[in-house]
């Protein structure tokens, strides 16, 4: 017993340690910074309280990017989870073996891709001009969808992206998942003349409840990041429609101007939220599936 | 199951197939479109009708291999992810043996802190960091980036190699042990080799994490230590002046390492979720 | 002596190896350039060979879009500063010289590139507090462009007022035909929306600051407001969050009767390969009121990447080099006509034979409505950019409110000077 201590006390030291600096430092850090009035470019840098929460909650934009941090959220977590559930089972239904498992295989390139790519790939595609989804769209209106600059879909346009990423991905997934189900359940509810769709809605769905509600929290903790595809797509816009928190933050601290202790009070703030909010699903998660 | 409806062929299975090409078609289309665009000139891409047939070319990604941007972006992705992925591995494998085996509370504690990692967001890391290595003079460098990379990949390699230490059965280890092992030899002789190909997928997927990851080094480099994506997304970015098919044969250039990997982590989540 | 055989290919060979002897010492490593894409700059990368011979070392551009130029360079000359050359235009100059991020130019431009012969009006852009800090690479004021077939098809004359040419506008729009009346930049940046924006702003008198106080909040900023938001009704598709690269391709692809636009779109314009209405296009100054946005993009020298006197002397070189008269004449051959700034190369025979009397004439005319719009002040960006977004958020609707967008932008400017 003594010596697995000792190994565990090697194995596990050194590594929680690595973390807990490289997460605490950056934490401490930006919790200092958001009390400052720190600018790049700028000389001189004293403390200033809480001016810069206070400036935040009458700023505009901010509650702006809240309400679109939430849309997005919203959107992506539900978009990807159906997405998931409807592949996965028509997968399940129409396919068997080798099949299977090449398509399988193809629908997780997505995922693999960089958010880079991915969002370059489907911006091109929208593109008015000379946009490969606009060209049918131009031959029956005459007019393209500007996809990427319309207020009303700016948002949806980009969360297709991440339902492409991320929704065929959890469609693999669920797939093996319905795979390990035990296959009793499924004959007798056909011998009970059940129909397909009932048959997942009261059979399968309920018994992959719990790595389903998994998977919608791990889409809920990836969903937050949004940036790389907002950045390459829209940049915030039209207007500010598309532009999310971390967007915003970005924005003040490098583009529009350097304040860097501005940008770490939203910084601080969205890690507070996430931190709680994740820390109470997660628990709460943790005793359902376990009770 | 699914074999026995597939039998009656009626207009649900018809709709079913229908449905399931459209499935596939969304889920490729994009990347083949992209790849065939980044073989095209300006002219075969700037067509009023999509154009599928054309005289492909090279010249694309000649240029972007040409750009010293592109090289110098290349080296630096190449060096951070290797050198983040390895220290990853290095700290992170024996972390999740040790974890595997701790059934206590404080293992439970543990593991939640490692997963709440993840929670932070980006932008809530890069800032501060940012700060600091301006102070250190680390800004701007691929030691600072690799840094940064490592707090990635460390707890994803934790956390993917956690149940893949606890599906090595644990007769084989206590037969080790009844053998005199100790618990090093049982960790690098038995448990290490018997979980190691679920370990590979756990480091490859962290090598994609990183390889992928934008945000962090766009706050955190500006000229010497940039990333493949971050050269990638100026290229997409620079607008009209540059030819189309360059900008996605430089997507294209970027996407090649992760999905170099694709047998791998298909390997990966069938083992994941098999019972 | 060399001045005056230089045209000979013989007195070129022999410059060239004197001022390889001159200045193979000055530079020892290769130099980074930060730029954004222009024919010019492509043109040097396929003359490295040329530079390394009078210098001994070669160098390396990267380049990114206009808006990130801006917003990247300033990101990276107030923290690491690691570029030898910057691309600065008439907005940041301010911001950088302010900041010591670049260097005083003329003591280290070489005296055989002839500083003296380009533009006056383009050295002044490049001006900050009685100091040259760039050499131009482009610049100028704005012209009207006008398509001659519809406007004489319509049997309309091209419009002198703004008034005339809202009538022209309405008048020559068709969608339906692929017609639209006029094109406006619409995307953010204070070099996009808010650079056109601005000329109505100026035409219509409004001012920027009075001192240190804001002054923009004004009937005339109102009135440019409500008068970009009515003529962007008839601007094509792309353009609500477009800016130049949209609305000159909308133009030139031939969608679009007229246009308000900086003057290096007539050298896109009349270029057959990038242009469907080569030949059919006239220019002329901008109606009255509107004021040209007179501009002016150069290169600069780094300060923190070239610490002493050498390094700065070999960026200068680059830049001299780079903005020479045997460069404007390549420029002026490839008809890159956006990046001509000499006064040699405007009075030669290969201008006056490529270009036709009509841009000539107009160049000159609209040299005499050409106004600096903008508010010279470091602080500019930083504004501009803020009325880009709150401007884009009027022209795609997702706010409606003039006087209260203005009443933001004030505040924001109220800020902005008591942070300084």
């Amino acid at each position: 017993m003594k010596a697995k201590s000792h190994i565990n006390k090697v194995f596990l030291g050194p590594p929680l340690l690595v973390l807990a600096i490289l997460a605490l430092v950056p934490t401490i850090a930006a919790i200092v910074i958001s009390f400052q009035n720190k600018e790049l470019g700028r000389r001189g840098t004293s403390f200033v309280g809480f001016d810069n929460y206070i400036s935040l909650f009458s700023d505009r934009r901010f509650s702006n990017a809240m309400k679109v941090s939430l849309q997005w959220e919203a959107i992506t977590v539900i978009g990807t989870m159906v997405v998931a559930v409807l592949v996965a089972i028509l997968l399940f239904e129409t396919t068997r073996g080798r099949t299977r498992a090449i398509l399988s295989t193809l629908l997780i390139i997505p995922v693999l891709l960089p958010r880079v790519t991915a969002a370059f790939v489907w911006k091109f595609m929208f593109n008015p001009l000379l946009g490969v989804i606009n060209y049918p769209i131009k031959e029956l209106t005459g007019k393209p969808i500007e996809f990427l600059s319309n207020i009303e879909t700016a948002l949806l346009s980009v969360a297709v992206v991440d339902i492409w990423q991320w929704g065929l991905f959890f469609a693999v997934i669920l797939l093996k998942l319905l795979e390990t189900l035990p296959k009793e359940p499924f004959e007798a509810a056909r011998i009970d003349k059940a129909r397909t769709w009932e048959i997942y809605a009261y059979v399968a769905i309920p018994m992959l409840a719990a790595p389903l509600i998994s998977l919608t929290f791990v889409k809920m903790v990836e969903s937050l990041r949004s940036f790389d595809l907002i950045y390459v797509m829209t940049r915030g816009g039209p207007g500010i429609v598309t532009e999310t928190l971390d967007m915003y933050a970005f924005s003040q601290g490098f583009v529009e101007s350097g304040r860097i202790s501005y940008a770490s009070a939203m910084a601080v703030l969205m890690l507070l939220t996430t931190i709680i909010t994740f820390t109470v699903i997660f628990k709460w998660v943790r005793k359902w599936q376990n009770a | 199951m699914g074999a026995q409806m597939a039998k009656r062929i009626t207009l649900g299975t018809i709709a079913a197939r229908l449905a399931l090409v459209c499935v596939v078609i969304f889920a490729v289309f994009p990347v083949i479109w992209t790849l065939l665009n980044s073989f095209k000139e300006v002219v075969d891409i700037v067509t009023p009708t999509p154009k599928l047939f054309f005289s492909p070319t090279l010249e694309n990604f000649q240029y972007v291999f040409e750009r010293p941007s592109v090289r110098l972006g290349l080296t630096n992705s190449g060096i951070v992810v290797f050198s983040s992925v390895v220290i990853g591995a290095l700290f992170g494998i024996p972390a999740a043996y040790a974890l595997a085996h701790m059934k206590s509370r404080m293992g439970e504690e543990i593991k939640f802190f490692v997963l709440s990692l993840r929670f932070l967001p980006p932008v809530a890391v890069a800032i501060p960091l940012m700060s600091i290595y301006l102070d250190l003079g680390l800004y701007d460098t691929r030691l600072s980036l690799t840094l940064t990379y490592v707090l990635l990949t460390l707890s994803t390699i934790i956390w993917l190699s956690i149940p893949a230490f606890e599906r090595v059965p644990t007769n084989i280890e206590e037969a080790a042990r009844l053998d005199g092992y100790g618990p090093y030899a049982v960790f690098f002789l038995v448990a290490l080799p018997v979980a190691g190909p679920s370990l590979f997928g756990a480091i490859i997927f962290s090598f994609i994490l990183v390889w992928n990851e934008f945000l962090i080094a766009l706050m955190l480099t500006t000229s010497e230590a940039k990333t493949l994506p971050i050269v990638a997304s100026e290229f997409t970015l620079l607008g009209r002046n540059v030819p189309w098919g360059i900008l996605n044969a430089s997507v294209i250039v970027l996407s090649i390492p992760p999905l170099i990997f694709l047998g791998v982590l298909s390997g990966f989540l069938n083992r994941m979720f098999k019972k | 002596m060399l001045k005056t055989s230089i045209t000979t290919v013989g007195g070129l060979l022999m410059a060239t190896s004197l001022t390889t002897a001159a200045y193979a010492q000055v530079c020892t490593e290769d130099l980074k350039i930060l730029a954004q894409p222009r024919g010019s700059l492509t043109l040097l990368e396929d003359r490295v060979a040329e530079f390394e011979e009078i210098s001994g070392v070669s160098f390396k551009i990267d380049f990114l879009n206009e808006n990130d130029r801006r917003a990247k360079s300033r990101a990276e000359a107030s923290t690491t500063g690691r570029y030898n050359v910057y691309y600065i235009d008439e907005a940041n100059i301010a911001l950088f010289a302010e900041n010591e991020w670049i260097v005083p130019l003329r003591e280290h431009f070489p005296d055989e590139y002839n500083f003296e012969d380009f533009d006056p009006s383009r050295i002044t852009v490049g001006s900050y507090d009685g100091n040259v800090y760039f050499a131009p690479i482009q610049g100028g004021g704005d012209f009207l462009y006008y398509r001659k077939d519809l406007l004489e098809a319509a049997g309309i004359t091209p419009p002198t007022t703004l008034e005339e040419l809202k009538v022209a506008i309405a008048a020559l729009h068709d969608p339906a035909n692929n017609v639209y009346g006029f094109a406006l930049r619409g995307g953010r940046g204070s070099g996009a929306n808010v650079w056109r924006w601005m000329t109505y702003f100026r035409g219509f008198g409004g001012e920027w600051f009075d001192g240190d106080t804001p002054a923009f909040n004004s009937e005339a900023a109102i009135k440019a407001t409500e008068t970009y938001l009515e003529l962007f009704e008839y601007s094509p598709p792309g353009t609500s969050t477009g800016s130049w690269t949209e609305v000159t391709e909308a133009f030139n692809s031939g969608q679009v009767a007229l246009i308000v636009e900086s003057s290096p779109l007539a050298g896109l314009t009349e270029d057959p390969t990038s242009s469907a209405v080569a030949g059919m296009v006239g220019y002329t100054v901008p109606p009255s009121p509107l004021t040209g946005g007179g501009y002016g993009h150069g290169l600069a020298i780094g300060a923190r990447a070239n610490p002493d006197e050498a390094s700065r002397d070999c960026a200068g070189l680059f830049i001299g080099w780079a903005t020479s008269q045997d460069q404007e004449m390549q420029r002026l051959e490839q008809g890159i006509f956006g990046d001509l700034n000499r006064q040699s190369v405007f009075a030669s025979d290969e201008f006056s034979a490529k270009y036709s009397d009509n841009i000539a004439t107009a160049l000159e005319e609209t040299a005499d409505v050409t106004a600096v719009n903008f508010w010279p002040n470091a602080d500019w960006p930083d504004l501009g950019d803020r009325w880009g977004i709150i401007l884009e958020e009027l022209i795609v609707g997702s706010r409606t409110d003039i006087p209260a967008a203005l009443d933001e932008l004030e505040e924001y400017a109220n800020d902005l000077i008591a942070r300084r």
